[in-house]
């Protein structure tokens, strides 16, 4: 009996179990936590990997050709198609996503959900020759040799 | 004449009506959650009611499948005006991972009005609560516009 009283008399001074939330800050997130994701457009390579394994299809990419040579591309991520498993954060090579432990995701405007992030890439210098021109040169080459060869059997 | 001294006691108690749209659990339980004394949304006047006729807060988890899409509708027609949907996680919003299923028909927004809606999957009790406490502001503003 007498250690029961000891644990109401002291369940009488404890502080209440009752978290204070919206009263007081939010508590932080479990570590390890997968919330919102955050993406760093700079460090992106547009390798197109986290669109593969992305189960609920949540990302669009949007590529825009801005002159012959630049293209802006614009990754959007939207939170209310996310299932947060975290594989697209797993798989990014560069480690341009990341989930962080932001959970705080309640809005009446469907703006708010969505993570977006742009950038310009750039298209590789373009060849010295064309296709044809090279072709050209590998038949003009091949002849020379050809030619090479015949004055060499007539000699013999 | 008594309609303002209604309203001011319908703030202190919005209830809340939870219809589960073919949810796969996680969100329910953790709506279940923010009534228990730990996070303890009753302080706040939330209430769990068992009909939507009593309901102000309508919280909907789930795609919207086939099979609950005509219990969706004909329960939201029940509940009196005003009243706010709170769509609870990625589901109702999207689908989830059952996008572009045969067997869903959402998002919620084609069946009716969504006020507020939570991301994660499942959200976070905390998340849940400022959501709640959210819809029960706009709830007020809807009813203070209803009444002049």
């Amino acid at each position: 009996m007498l250690p029961y009283f000891g644990e109401a008399i002291r369940n009488l001074f404890k502080k209440p179990a009752t978290e204070r939330f919206p009263g007081s800050a939010a508590p932080k997130a479990a570590e390890c936590y997968r919330g919102r994701l955050s993406y760093d457009p700079t460090k992106c390579v547009n390798c197109g990997m986290c669109i593969r394994v992305c189960a609920p299809q949540c990302m669009t990419r949007t590529i825009r050709e801005i002159d012959g040579e630049t293209q802006e591309i614009t990754f959007t991520f939207d939170m209310t198609s996310c299932t947060f498993c975290g594989m697209c954060a797993d798989f990014c090579s560069q480690h341009s996503i990341v989930m962080t432990d932001d959970y705080m995701m309640v809005s009446s405007d469907p703006k708010d959900f969505l993570v977006t992030g742009s950038f310009q890439k750039k298209k590789p210098a373009a060849p010295k020759f064309t296709p044809e021109q090279l072709a050209a040169m590998k038949a003009a080459a091949e002849a020379k040799k050809k030619a090479a060869a015949e004055k060499q059997e007539e000699k013999v | 004449m008594f309609q303002k001294w209604i309203d001011s006691s319908m703030k202190k108690s919005p209830w809340i009506f939870h219809i589960n749209a073919g949810s796969c659990n996680g969100c329910d339980i953790e709506l279940v959650s923010v009534l228990t004394p730990r996070y303890d949304a009753e302080r706040f006047g939330f209430r769990l009611t068992g009909s939507p006729r009593q309901a102000d807060i309508v919280v909907v988890s789930g795609p919207i499948t086939m099979q609950s899409r005509e219990r969706l509708v004909r329960t939201l027609a029940q509940v009196p005006e005003p009243f706010c949907v709170v769509s609870l996680g990625s589901c109702p919003r999207s689908g989830n991972v059952f996008k572009g299923s045969y067997a869903i028909d959402g998002p919620l927004e084609k069946w009716t009005h969504v006020d507020v809606s939570v991301g994660g999957c499942t959200p976070k009790p905390e998340a849940i609560i400022a959501a709640l406490a959210q819809a029960a502001e706009l709830l007020e503003k809807k009813r203070s516009r209803m009444h002049g």
